[in-house]
């Protein structure tokens, strides 16, 4: 056997057993029903999305496989005595993957929904975290835009919407996601422009201003409540601060309301447990 | 305040008693009196979101403009209606955002009390909100005059609750889709 | 892009999910194992037990090409237990009849034990604890010897509803699980109702409410009222909030808290 080849069956070790199919699919499961019941858009798992996909793909390729061998067979031969079972197995291997697409195109559709509807903030906050010197002096250009958009010339709606090219961490989004809020918000702005805010005053123009005290920039509300199940020994809820409320290692500065003990399902707030969230990943679990 | 939020901003159109405290030059226009003068001592209903602007000289405790009243929506006589029985009162008549105007109040004025009879208010209320949005007649008889008082917040409230409840019943073949 | 859904997943989404669980059959044909998504599938070799999700017991049922045992819960002595529990006794009046305990979790008999949580390991190396619809909750058991007094599974209404729908023949007097089923449902339904007085806990940062043993349906058909409020007095209370804040903030300041808020009696259940 090739050295490559022998390295290569490590490199696809575990992810390749069917066992961590089951947790990955647990895993894809869980993450849904918790995107689909917060307001915020989660953190993007990145690496089980990607080992979920290329499932998928091999899975159609063993589904079409399959199905087409069920046509070659000898016309002569009736195909299901062939192989009695080809078209019970056909069902099921296409069931199950009709399932898990739905999770997929559900999950995917969920946070997009919630791009769209805030895409000014989550834009603000990439753009926040830009490290490139270049872009931040733009930045902070863009935020002393009270005072200077009189005077600038030609300010379009798109001028708000922050650049965010050099952005090298996506985080919270995947890299496809960042370039959609983008592309929306500038569509968005284009748009606006065209139809209203062009013919407003230049100063009136921007979608981020928060003059008199209202930013035009809304979040996802994050005091919401969700329903959880602890599945750690136990997990202390929140009121606000750094640490992670599990097994009682909180940070210094946090507030801790109730205790949660293992099996017990809550009604919380969500910034009440977002860090015990967060941090442990599953031990808090969405219901 | 939500700058999209369309409820957010029908609250504060909403009106509460104002009384100038100064003279004001060319502000008739308010009294409906467009170039005259506003005397001081003047009382007039004022959208919310100008009646808080014109009284922040009140809160920085400089000369004020106006004073803001309590709006009729939240008057004594109202909080005790609410101490006697949540369910008979018709909000929607006292205001069609009665909530989210009692908000705003309360962020303007420090009310302890009411915080607590609202808050048992909401609660009453929401009970019976869910007994007849999981009704699948329907609302019957008394219901009936109860869901048409609920205030903007508490509709939204059977809505989530019925849609809930339906698409369960739906779920479980006991109603049809529509 | 227009996402049609609530924020909580929905009826249709929880009997998705309900179907995700773990049953018993017993085939009445071979099929060879199969390499799904969501894990390998064991042959089926009759009469041997096997285990497989809902959904796909429920597609060789109705080809009549298996049998489902029922779960043990769901059975009408069992359920006719849980129910005198859940209406009778006096430590559920308010709360609802405990769950099935989660692996490595005291049951409960023997509440004074420490819970100790058994993670399983992912491909990223975080910790993962398996939770309902993964758990073996309505497999039949093979060992009675426990003596574990039954309980309702997360997934009971759904479990129940589809076994009744396409596998009755399956079970033990099927119009009585039936009439069961909408018993305990009515019982349950009216301590959810009840809890709304206590609701306020969850409003207040770092409050919450208690609804062990609820089941996903039950939070399905709930879940949008609970939310609107739990939300609605916490708006109401925002400036009670603030004033908490503030006290505390000030406490702190002068080194006078000492951490044993009056938080901890809003432990309760309903």
């Amino acid at each position: 056997m090739d050295i490559d080849d022998i390295l290569a069956s490590v490199d696809r070790g575990p992810g390749a057993s069917p066992e961590s199919a089951a947790l990955d699919h647990q895993q894809l499961t869980r993450f849904w029903i918790a995107e689909r019941a917060v307001s915020e858009v989660l953190p993007w798992p990145a690496p089980l999305m990607e080992r979920m996909m290329d499932r998928v793909r091999l899975q159609i390729e063993t589904i079409e496989d399959l199905a087409a061998s069920s046509v070659d067979t000898n016309p002569s031969h009736n195909s299901t005595s062939h192989n009695p079972n080809l078209n019970l197995r056909l069902s099921i291997l296409q069931t199950d993957l009709a399932r898990t697409q739905y999770i997929i195109r559900s999950l995917l559709r969920a946070r997009l929904a919630k791009l769209t509807k805030h895409s000014m903030h989550y834009l603000v906050q990439l753009a926040s975290r830009n490290k490139n010197p270049l872009s931040s002096a733009s930045q902070s250009q863009s935020q002393s835009q009270t005072q200077s958009s009189a005077s600038t010339a030609n300010v379009s709606p798109e001028d708000s919407v922050p650049d965010i090219s050099a952005l090298t961490d996506t985080t919270p989004l995947s890299g496809p996601e960042t370039s959609f809020v983008h592309a929306h918000q500038t569509l968005l702005a284009g748009h606006y422009g065209a139809s209203f805010l062009g013919a407003f005053p230049r100063q009136l123009r921007r979608l981020d201003d928060n003059a008199g005290g209202t930013s035009m920039v809304q979040g996802p509300e994050l005091k919401e409540v969700v329903f959880v199940r602890c599945l750690a020994a136990q997990v202390n809820c929140l009121m606000e601060g750094e640490g992670d409320g599990v097994d009682g290692e909180d940070g210094l500065g946090d507030e801790i309301g109730v205790t949660m003990r293992m099996g017990d399902v809550w009604v919380v707030r969500w910034d009440g447990v977002r860090k015990a969230w967060e941090r442990g990943k599953w031990n808090c679990c969405n219901v | 305040m939500s700058y999209y939020d369309i409820d957010s901003i029908l609250t504060d159109a909403q009106k509460l008693p104002c009384t100038f405290e100064l003279e004001v030059p060319g502000l008739g226009i308010l009294e409906g009196n467009p170039g005259d003068d506003i005397k001081a001592g003047t009382r007039i209903d004022l959208p919310l979101w100008l009646g808080e602007m014109l009284s922040i000289g009140a809160r920085l405790g400089t000369s004020r403009l106006v004073t803001l009243d309590m709006p009729d929506a939240l008057a004594e006589r109202v909080m005790n209606a609410l101490k006697a029985d949540p369910r008979t009162v018709d909000l929607r008549a006292l205001a069609p955002h009665f909530y989210t105007l009692s908000e705003r109040i309360l962020e303007i004025f420090e009310e302890e009390e009411m915080v607590d009879v609202l808050i048992n208010t909401f609660k009453k209320r929401a009970a019976e909100i869910s007994d007849h949005a999981h009704n699948p007649r329907g609302a019957v008889g008394d219901g009936v005059d109860f869901l048409r008082g609920l205030d903007e917040t508490e509709r939204q409230l059977f809505r989530a609750a019925h849609d809930r409840a339906k698409q369960v019943r739906i779920w479980a073949g006991e109603a049809k889709k529509k | 892009m227009a996402f049609p859904l609530p924020r909580g997943i929905v009826a249709s989404e929880i009997a998705f999910l309900a179907e995700m669980e773990t049953v018993t059959v017993v085939p009445r044909q071979r099929l060879e194992g199969l390499e799904l998504l969501g894990g390998p599938i064991e042959p089926l070799v009759p009469p041997r037990r096997a285990s497989l999700p809902l959904w796909l017991a429920l597609l060789l049922k109705r080809q009549r090409r298996a049998n489902i045992i029922p779960p043990s819960w769901l059975h009408p002595e069992s359920l006719s237990l849980i129910l005198e529990v859940e209406s009778q006794h006096q430590d559920y009046k308010n709360a609802f009849s405990p769950p099935p305990p989660l692996p490595g979790q005291p049951s409960v008999r023997d509440q004074g034990l420490e819970p100790t949580a058994r993670p399983q390991y992912t491909l990223d190396g975080n910790r993962y604890y398996a939770a309902p619809p993964f758990l073996p909750q309505n497999t039949a058991q093979t060992t009675v010897s426990s003596g574990e007094p039954p309980a309702l599974p997360f997934h009971w209404i759904e479990v129940g509803n589809m076994l009744l729908d396409s596998a009755s023949d399956d079970l033990m007097d099927p119009g009585q699980i039936r009439r069961l089923l909408k018993d305990l449902r009515e019982v349950r339904m009216a301590k959810m109702r009840s809890g709304v007085d206590v609701l306020d806990d969850a409003a207040m940062g770092g409050g919450g409410v208690a609804l062990t043993g609820v089941g996903a349906m039950e939070l399905g058909d709930e879940r949008g009222f609970l939310s609107g409020v739990v939300d609605g007095l916490r708006k109401i209370g925002a400036s009670k909030e603030q004033a908490r804040r503030e006290q505390l903030a000030e406490q702190r300041a002068n080194g006078g808290y000492n951490g044993t808020q009056d938080e901890e009696e809003d432990y309760m259940e309903f």
